[in-house]
């Protein structure tokens, strides 16, 4: 199976994702060119350990940006939880996807205000391979960006969902070796 | 040119399209071998056999919108990878090979026009511009005509490729797919946000009616006899089956997750579901699932060769194309694409 390289998100702007207004349309509503960023890091510790932190749904606090995370369902597809963010944001995801045997989840964001991520249609898989003792996560995207016509401006762009959900997993990734290597 | 006499021999049986593009390779090649100082003649006649058999337009191509990249893959059937890549620019995702195989027609919905490729050469003739956001595209069965759906502007846009002019018949909310039935007297248009289906008469480029869908229909797909059209619905997991004529759904089959387009070979129907990361294929004529086979990662443009013996399936995220066997139902070939391959519409060229 090919995979390919994470994007990058272009150089931009600090986000001024407080301006951006009401811009939000339909939930379901978006433009025509998917994004997608896959992002891997490398463990130093078994891919057994690795997935009992990643494979709790209703438990993303090891994710620096999550203060919070309520849910119902357990980890059984159509599962929800409700992440609070540490700057307030609030995030409501539904498991798709769970194979225990494969340490693999898929969920998708049901609701989520551009301003806190400028993403629509946002489908993610976060998986953990054994690589020799060690482990090998990777955690990958598919989106849409936050202004769902043409022409959108520059914070709720391709390059801006890009980098948001690329930071995303580079910080959640680091915090998560952090812990599962016990440093 | 002495070229001429030595061409009907060798090119005895095949195609016209495939001559005109060995023609202009032994022309090139001409020009070197006279540069090099020997004999065309021989340089000619040596090389030409050899680009006869492996010319990339006497093989069956995919050619494969692949958005990411803002480029075209063209892909080899017979050795499933990819020979070719033209850029296009403006984020291209729809498709249309024109049935005699001689255009491509590719929409870039974020740079608003709709590029013509000669596609027997790959070379692009010329940009059209197509307000709003165009995406769904198909083509007349004459090839005359393009269909363009504009996925902002509530219309189906009719270019006339001669002439260039334009017409619009106004459709439903956010277009997508695009199909024109073989008899070449209806066109049907996904009206995502609809949740339906627009008819339109391709004579008068009106519309006769709507018909109501399941939940985001996106891809459609128009059976050989135009009686019946398919909508892959998204957001109800499910495929509307459409008689034509009654203007109304006669079946709904459940699918996997988010079903985006609809293909049909051998008798069966075809349905790429995005999360499923999966083709669920149904019996066409009892509509009974028959099997749901795994493919790569975000299937989306599904296709089928013209004899119906393989089904192609482009991987928005695993940037491949494979190649399905429409009887066995086996997966019988991969090929590597540009990133994020979209092939949304007719992509398949086939072999002369």
């Amino acid at each position: 199976m090919t995979f390919v390289l994470a994007r990058r998100a272009f150089a931009v702007a600090a986000l001024s994702l407080l301006s951006a207004g009401s811009l939000a349309g339909p939930a379901f509503a978006h433009g025509p060119s998917r994004q997608k960023v896959v992002e891997k890091i490398e463990i130093g510790a078994p891919a057994a350990k690795v997935w009992e932190i990643i494979g709790n749904f209703q438990d993303l606090n090891w994710h620096p940006a999550v203060a919070k995370t309520e849910g119902t369902g357990g980890n059984a597809v159509d599962a929800k939880r409700k992440l609070t963010l540490k700057n307030g944001g609030v995030i409501d995801e539904t498991l798709t996807k769970y194979d225990a045997d494969g340490k693999s989840l898929s969920y998708k964001i049901d609701a989520v205000d551009v301003k806190v991520l400028p993403v629509n249609n946002y489908a993610a898989t976060i998986s953990v391979k054994d690589d020799g003792g060690k482990s090998v996560v990777e955690w990958k995207g598919a989106f849409y960006r936050g202004f769902m016509n043409n022409d959108p401006p520059p914070e709720l762009s391709d390059e801006a969902a890009l980098k948001a959900v690329t930071d995303i997993y580079k910080s959640g990734l680091a915090a998560l070796k952090t812990k599962a290597e016990g440093k | 040119m002495k070229l001429q006499p030595v061409m009907p021999a060798l090119v005895a049986g095949i195609h016209a399209k495939t001559m005109r593009r060995v023609a202009g390779i032994a022309g090139k090649l001409f020009a070197l071998a006279w540069m090099a100082g020997t004999s065309p003649a021989m340089t000619g006649g040596l090389f030409l056999s050899v680009s006869i058999l492996s010319s990339p337009a006497s093989a069956a191509e995919a050619f494969v919108t692949a958005q990411g990249a803002d480029s075209l893959s063209i892909v080899d059937l017979s050795k499933m990878a990819t020979v070719a890549t033209l850029p296009i620019g403006g984020k291209p995702a729809g498709i249309a090979v024109s049935r005699d195989g001689a255009r491509a027609f590719v929409t870039s919905p974020e740079g608003k026009f709709l590029t013509v490729i000669d596609a027997a050469t790959r070379k692009i003739e010329k940009r059209i511009p197509v307000e709003g956001g165009p995406l769904g595209v198909a083509a007349s069965p004459d090839g005359k005509r393009v269909y363009v759906a504009d996925l902002y502007g509530r219309r189906l846009v009719e270019i006339d490729l001669a002439t260039g002019a334009q017409r619009s018949v106004g459709v439903g909310a956010m277009a997508s797919g695009v199909a024109v039935a073989p008899d070449a007297r209806t066109i049907v248009v996904a009206d995502r946000d609809d949740n339906a289906l627009s008819l339109i008469d391709a004579a008068s480029f009106s519309r006769l009616a709507t018909v109501p869908v399941g939940k985001h229909p996106f891809g459609v797909a128009i059976d050989a006899s135009s009686a019946r059209a398919y909508s892959a619905n998204v957001e109800s997991d499910d495929v509307s089956v459409v008689d034509l004529s009654a203007r109304k759904v006669i079946a709904t089959l459940k699918c996997g997750s988010r079903p985006y387009t609809v293909a049909l070979a051998k008798g069966r129907v075809f349905v790429a579901n995005q999360h499923g990361d999966s083709v669920s294929v149904f019996d066409a004529e009892t509509l009974a699932p028959l099997e749901t086979l795994k493919v790569g990662e975000y299937p989306e443009g599904l296709a089928a060769s013209a004899d119906g013996a393989r089904v192609y399936v482009a991987n928005w995220f695993s940037n491949e194309l494979w190649a399905l066997d429409a009887q066995t139902l086996k997966v019988v070939g991969k090929a590597e694409t540009g990133d994020g391959p979209r092939a949304f519409g007719a992509f398949i060229r086939d072999a002369n």
